[in-house]
């Protein structure tokens, strides 16, 4: 068997460690995206955001480099702090950061409560994603989910949105009909324990193929796998799909549905172990660093 | 986009058969050839001449090509002698026959105009007799341009007789400024031989301009280069074109360039559209200042990230990079279109919610706001907390952008002579800092002096840049 080449279209690298990165790339991950989300410890500012969307610009991008992985991003307002007055203001400071290089998407965006100030929010980075002609990623509520789905493609649809430049995430069997029926992409994010596994993943690929589907990992600060994505690659092969087919669902797929913001920057990465390059001065080296003259 | 219509001259593709050339250039995605008529390219006295033009019209059609017949084919009509007989010969039978079947191919191909020149004056020949023959010469080509409702573009071609627009527009007036007759305007021309630059050429040729031809030049050098590689400000060339509302073609004429020719082609047009880009991303700040918050970041996709001087200056530390030259039009637009106190706000907010590069896009720029304006202190004062921003950062790129012309005429000496000293640490080549040899002074002979004690009192090695200092100063 071929290596896969792997491209997780949902995962939070910030939360993660250099371990990861490392396991990532031995496991065939060569391009990601980090959607912009919330960090567990509530903000309270705008501020706080701005540092955020910097650090997935900036220091991540460097860091996933470093390891030899593109690194991308989604921005946007999520839709848990949509909800607190003191960061709603942050959607106008969005555009400037849908315009920068490796910002592929709008998102995550959608209901996490199904209150007003998150379908106000929701309405307007959609109207944004038009006006910047990028895909948007829509995340979907844990709680009373197939309801919520319905509301967001109904959001969805109100919006003028080309279904083919939005992806719906998290489905599971009984929202991924809605969905399909959309237009939309399909998103799953497979994890350890709850929302999708890898095993229902292959089911729901039998029964909807492969075509507007996205799998990731959605690793972030909680229980979470970054390998997820390359074990549904595995559990595909072992239930007679073939590698056209894993590399279609796991490389291909997200860089035809990323590849419409025009920004994916996948030209492969010199090196796969970190060097002495820095970011800003800072190094993701600890110890020993080469001279650098000073 | 502004959406200029962009060819490319066949005699770029001399090592390509034409039908190839026609397809290469189409899948690069022009719009359009200029054709020279010549052996290998739709000879003009080939037996068969209707039926392989209107192959090669179907050829075009099917690629969505428009097309323009130029006519400067070297040694078509005269095997020994380039570009004989001319419309100033003795004998131009032979110069009018082949124009007048070019004006008929040109009809047939359904072409937007036929392009000529006038030919070079042979030393002894009066200028009256000279002009009287080009008159004639013109007035039979346009009887048959008449006839067949075909355009023709007279071209000012250096060393030619008619080598400048002024001349060019004459000869039409002369001859009762006949509607059919305009002119072709090669910018490079422009650089090497016009008082003007291509820009106002553009302007000043207006409705009259049926055909262009693109290519940078040097001052006082009839050399057609490729874009960068001369003095042609393209973005502002490209623009005027646009401002005159020209909707013709405009071709790339590069025909010395065929050992390379789909490369050069390919490197070509990404330089044009980069440059249309940034002219039309000045438009739109001149129109909505606060568009510049979306276009700013954009530079680097749209106008490229490569440095401009890849063989001596690989980093782009020196002489910055096509996205840094690019932002640098956008923030001049920017203080075109916005008073003082507005601009800083604006500027400063470009550097606070800017990546690296877009940092470094305004730090290598300040000098082109109006920070000398005594009206505009407020710009320079944010100018200056952004270069004190950069200088306390440990990005190479940042500091040596930090150190150009703005800070060398407004940082003070204290801080710059800290910003020197930092080069030398984190290894941005002197070569980066403005004015260095004006504003070297005592104290920094001495912080660098000390500097290199201490580096080989430890035992290491001394950068080469700290002794150019030291040398500089006569240390």
């Amino acid at each position: 068997m071929s290596a896969m080449r792997i491209f997780d279209p949902h995962i939070h690298m910030t939360s993660r460690t250099t371990d990861d990165y490392e396991a990532m790339y031995a496991a065939g991950v060569r391009a990601l995206v980090e959607p912009a989300f919330w960090l567990g410890q509530p903000r309270t500012s705008v501020g706080s955001f701005v540092d955020y969307f910097d650090g997935l610009i900036g220091w991540e991008r460097f860091r996933a480099a470093q390891f030899g992985i593109r690194h991308h991003c989604t921005i946007a307002l999520n839709p848990k702090e949509a909800n607190d007055p003191r960061c709603a203001d942050v959607l106008d400071v969005l555009p400037r950061y849908l315009a920068k290089d490796g910002v592929v998407a709008v998102g995550e965006v959608g209901y996490d409560s199904m209150t007003a100030a998150e379908e106000k929010a929701f309405q307007r980075q959609l109207a944004m994603a038009v006006e910047h002609e990028l895909p948007v990623l829509v995340h979907t509520p844990h709680r009373d989910k197939r309801s919520g789905t319905q509301r967001t493609l109904d959001v969805v649809r109100e919006s003028g949105i080309a279904p083919e430049l939005v992806v719906v995430d998290h489905l599971n069997e009984l929202t991924v009909g809605l969905v399909a029926e959309s237009g939309c992409w399909m998103g799953f994010s497979i994890y350890p324990d709850t929302k999708m596994d890898e095993h229902r993943m292959v089911t729901i690929l039998r029964e909807y193929g492969t075509d507007r589907v996205l799998v990731n990992s959605a690793a972030d600060w909680g229980r979470s796998d970054p390998l997820k994505t390359k074990y549904t690659g595995e559990a595909m092969l072992a239930a007679g799909f073939t590698e056209d087919d894993v590399d279609k669902v796991l490389w291909r797929n997200p860089v035809e549905f990323y590849g419409q913001s025009g920004k994916l920057l996948l030209d492969p990465l010199e090196q796969a172990a970190p060097t002495g390059e820095t970011f800003e001065g800072n190094s993701v080296l600890r110890g020993a660093r080469p001279d650098s003259g000073a | 986009m502004s959406g200029l219509r962009l060819g490319y001259g066949t005699n770029g593709f001399a090592s390509h058969r034409l039908d190839d050339a026609l397809d290469v250039i189409a899948g690069l995605g022009y719009d359009g050839v200029a054709l020279t008529l010549d052996h290998a390219h739709l000879d003009p006295f080939a037996a068969d001449l209707p039926g392989r033009t209107s192959a090669v019209a179907a050829r075009l059609g099917r690629l969505g090509l428009g097309v323009v017949v130029e006519t400067g084919a070297r040694y078509l009509l005269d095997p020994w002698r380039k570009h004989q007989p001319t419309l100033l010969s003795a004998e131009p039978v032979a110069r009018v026959d082949f124009l007048r079947r070019a004006v008929r191919v040109a009809a047939d191909l359904g072409a937007e105009c036929v392009s000529f020149w006038s030919g070079v004056k042979e030393p002894g020949l009066a200028d009256e007799t000279a002009w009287q023959r080009l008159r004639d010469g013109v007035s039979a080509v346009l009887e048959e341009a008449t006839e067949r409702g075909v355009r023709l573009a007279l071209e000012p071609e250096p060393g030619h007789f008619v080598q400048h627009l002024d001349q060019a527009l004459r000869l039409r007036h002369d001859l009762g400024s006949p509607e059919l007759l305009g002119i072709t305007l090669d910018v490079g021309h422009c650089v090497a031989v016009e008082p003007v630059d291509a820009a106002e050429c553009v302007r000043r040729a207006g409705a009259l301009l049926f055909n262009v031809q693109l290519d940078d030049m040097l001052p006082g050098v009839h050399e057609h280069l490729e874009f960068g590689a001369g003095e042609l400000d393209l973005t502002a060339t490209l623009a005027a074109l646009t401002g005159i509302g020209y909707t013709g073609l405009a071709a790339v004429e590069l025909p010395r360039h065929s050992h390379a020719a789909p490369e050069v082609a390919r490197r070509s047009l990404a330089a044009l559209r980069a440059a249309e880009w940034t002219g039309d991303a000045e438009r739109r700040i001149a129109a909505d200042p606060a568009s510049v918050r979306t276009l700013f970041p954009a530079a680097g996709r749209k106008a490229g990230r490569a440095p401009l001087h890849p063989e001596t200056d690989p980093q782009g530390l020196v002489h910055g990079t096509r996205d840094d030259e690019a932002r640098g039009r956008l923030l001049a637009a920017l203080a075109r279109a916005l008073p003082p106190e507005d601009l800083a706000k604006e500027v400063g907010e470009l550097y606070r919610y800017g990546d690296g590069a877009e940092r470094r896009g305004v730090l290598r720029n300040l000098h082109r706001l109006p920070t000398g304006d005594p009206e505009y202190s407020v710009v320079r004062d944010t100018g200056l907390r952004l270069v004190e921003d950069a200088l306390r950062a440990n990005d190479t790129g940042l500091v040596a952008a930090a150190l150009g012309p703005f800070a060398a005429a407004h940082l003070d000496a204290h801080s710059w002579r800290h910003g020197v000293l930092k080069c030398l640490f984190v290894g941005v080549p002197v070569a980066a800092v403005a004015g260095l040899a004006e504003r070297t002074d005592d104290e920094l002979v001495r912080m660098v002096t000390d500097y290199v004690a201490e580096r080989k009192a430890a035992g290491r090695d001394v950068p080469p840049d700290a002794d150019a200092i030291l040398q500089e100063a006569g240390q």
